[in-house]
């Protein structure tokens, strides 16, 4: 527990689908990083199942999906269930982009723990992943 | 006070000295009573400082030459314009983008377009296609006619070409990464249609290497990627003369967050490696450049950043086409610009106010020489897709400029500016500059495949959001004269589940009907052009007379090339 407590949060970030707006992600993953934060991104035209796969291979704390291009009815709940069905459920799944406001009940209710959409500023970002790994950091230890 | 800019430099030592004093007695003073409003004053991209004056004096810092840095329009090194007598014998070619849905929704819209008044159309297609894959792979579903038209087949093709190509003297198309298949499928369709493929230009776009830079549409490997451009480059030199096979979309580098220097630098650079595989094709420059000299440039809300940047590409391409190839044709060292105002400047929110950037990026591109083609995005595209409205004050605004404002009365009206020309060549030596560096890795294709270029936007991408984040940067109705109670969200495309459904149909049918052994080996065929470096698109022009897929073909070369899937680094994360 200690050694985990000490390590940096690891996040993946990836693109699912022929979603290829990259500068959402881009931004994020520079912020994540500046903040100390060790940052993974798969690369575009992501299935979820890669992005099953690499969370799990990789390790990573935290999922984050940046979807722009509506997508994300389908590939979100069907990439939160694969991730629960995997014994990976207690990665936080984060998304951000383009989501409309009445998308957004549904998402969560599948397993979405959160979602930022465009214009969300990078330091809420931050500061809600160091205050997320702060708690579970202080549950682990406890 | 009418004389030449010439005659002030003999007094420039003077001007230089006046300057300072004015500095002393008059500035100094007043600005010590009234602080400046921003410390400090820069570019808006470039985040280069802006004195509060130029004069001579700075011309002449600048080693600024008229002969040798501006000369006469039409003539080396056609800073001033690549066009003898400016837009006074007639304007740019007025264009719109358009594109969605299926094969007759492109060709109603296109109708209707060409009734506004514009006679260029572009053709753009959707993620599925540009991508690589038929509409009922299961790696696209839901992307189906969304971005653009969807098209699996020669029949797609054909029926979206039921146009009034009377009124269509230019058509250009985006569909980079397999561009062979779609250059076939194009070629067909003309054919099958009976219209004469010398009465109109086709413009392929090709632009395999910025997909890999920013866009991402991109399929095979690099090296496999510059090759296949090559071949659609070669064929359509040595059939179709008075087409054009390459665009350079620095216009996508630039949303991209390049600044004008990168956006110089990395678009001719890039423009190289097209070049370069092309004589090596048994090509001469002077019969390769006029072919490869069309740019597709943004200009953002910095008027004079976007003037500059204008004026400075053509003077870049000049210089590089002689002194680097040694061009010695004005059609080689001619550069052809498509200006466009910038998408990223406008707004979702209160999208009126877009029509005000559109007009101001608009003039912007006029006075620095709007070039062959003008395209303006619509104030709402940020919000949804185009309405009707929308498209007919865009096409009016470019007329708006054109007729209405004198900007186009007369050549090159900036220049002579002490802003503008010092401006101009800052832009031209930096711009060469990082070409050198750009070389020295090897080219564009060394730098895409050690990720260079990504990195470098990824960077700008970053700090450029921080400017917003942090107040640096005001932007009205996003961090400036808000409007606490506007709520406006893009409005989302909802998977059109029945034109899919329409458009699988479509292409599951044609397969179950068309010969499918001519298919297989038409595909076959194709696997060996791409093995032996054999041209694939006279391979790929068979295989789509035989109703071979657009899918199918790309993969077929899929076997051979294998695909492109960069990391975090080499995707500038």
């Amino acid at each position: 527990m200690q050694e985990r407590s000490d390590r940096r949060l690891r996040v993946l970030l990836a693109k699912l689908g022929m979603d290829t707006h990259t500068v959402g992600v881009t931004i994020i993953g520079h912020a994540l990083r500046e903040a100390g934060m060790e940052v993974i991104f798969t690369g575009l035209k992501q299935t979820p199942e890669m992005v099953a796969a690499a969370a799990i291979q990789e390790d990573v704390d935290v999922v984050g999906i940046s979807t722009l291009s509506a997508g994300h009815m389908r590939n979100l709940p069907k990439l939160a269930r694969l991730l629960r069905e995997q014994g990976a459920g207690d990665k936080l799944l984060l998304a951000g982009g383009v989501i409309p406001q009445e998308d957004q009940s549904f998402l969560t209710e599948a397993g979405v723990h959160k979602i930022f959409t465009m214009g969300a500023d990078t330091r809420d970002i931050v500061r809600y992943l160091q205050d997320w790994w702060a708690e579970r950091q202080a549950s682990e230890a406890a | 006070m009418n004389k030449p800019i010439t005659a002030f430099t003999s007094a420039d030592d003077n001007i230089a000295a006046a300057t300072e004093r004015w500095e002393a007695e008059t500035r100094g003073p007043f600005v010590a009573a009234n602080p400046e409003r921003r410390d400090p004053f820069t570019t808006q991209a470039l985040k280069w400082p802006i004195k509060p004056l130029y004069t001579p004096a700075d011309l002449d810092a600048a080693g600024f030459d008229y002969m040798k840095d501006v000369g006469f329009p039409g003539e080396y090194p056609y800073t001033r314009s690549t066009k003898p007598n400016g837009h006074r014998s007639g304007f740019w070619t007025m264009t719109q983008v358009t594109g969605f849905g299926k094969g007759e929704d492109w060709a109603k819209r296109a109708r209707f377009m060409l009734d506004q008044g514009l006679s260029g159309l572009i053709l753009e297609y959707d993620l599925a296609t540009t991508n690589g894959y038929d509409s009922d792979d299961p790696m696209v579903e839901g992307e189906v006619g969304r971005a653009g038209m969807a098209l699996d087949s020669l029949e797609d093709l054909e029926r979206a070409f039921d146009l009034p190509f009377d009124k269509l003297n230019y058509l250009m198309s985006v569909c980079n990464a397999p561009q062979p298949v779609n250059l076939a499928m194009i070629i067909a369709a003309l054919e099958k249609k009976g219209i004469d493929p010398q009465e109109f230009v086709l413009h392929i776009v090709n632009g395999i290497l910025i997909e890999y830079t920013c866009v991402g549409r991109y399929i095979y490997p690099p090296e496999h990627g510059l090759r296949i451009a090559t071949d659609a480059i070669e064929y359509i030199i040595r059939n179709h003369p008075n087409w054009a096979p390459l665009s350079i979309i620095s216009a996508q580098l630039q949303p991209a967050k390049a600044n004008p220097v990168q956006e110089i630098a990395f678009s001719l650079a890039i423009c190289c490696a097209y070049i370069d595989a092309t004589l090596e094709r048994g090509l001469d420059i002077d019969t390769v450049a006029p072919y490869l000299n069309h740019f597709v440039v943004n200009v953002d809300m910095d008027f004079f950043e976007g003037i500059c940047k204008l004026r400075a590409f053509r003077k870049c391409w000049a210089r590089l086409m002689k002194e680097r190839y040694g061009a010695t044709r004005p059609e080689a060292l001619k550069i052809r610009l498509m200006t466009s105002p910038t998408t990223i400047a406008l707004t979702l929110q209160q999208p009126l106010n877009n029509i005000g950037r559109l007009a101001i990026m608009a003039t912007a591109c006029a006075l620095g020489g709007a070039g062959e083609n003008m395209t303006t995005p619509l104030h709402d595209e940020a919000h949804s897709l185009p309405a009707e409205e929308a498209i007919r004050v865009g096409a009016a605004l470019q007329h708006i400029v054109a007729h209405e404002t004198g900007v186009a009365e007369t050549i090159d009206p900036l220049a002579g500016s002490y802003y503008v020309e010092t401006l101009t060549k800052q832009m031209e030596d930096a711009a060469f500059a990082e070409m050198e560096k750009i070389f020295a890795m090897g080219g564009a294709t060394k730098a895409i495949e050690s990720g260079y270029f990504q990195r470098a936007l990824g960077r700008e991408q970053y700090e450029r959001h921080k400017d917003l984040e942090e107040g640096r940067r005001k932007w009205v109705g996003v961090n400036h004269l808000v409007l606490a109670e506007e709520k406006r969200e893009i409005e989302i495309f909802r998977l059109d589940d029945e034109m899919e459904e329409q458009q699988v149909a479509k292409v599951r049918e044609l397969r179950a009907r068309r010969d499918q052994s001519a298919v297989e080996a038409a595909l076959e065929r194709v696997r060996e052009a791409a093995r032996n470096g054999g041209n694939l698109v006279p391979v790929c022009l068979e295989a789509v007379k035989v109703y071979a897929t657009h899918g199918e073909l790309c993969n077929a070369m899929r076997d051979v090339f294998g695909v492109h899937a960069p990391d975090s680094q080499l995707a500038g994360i």
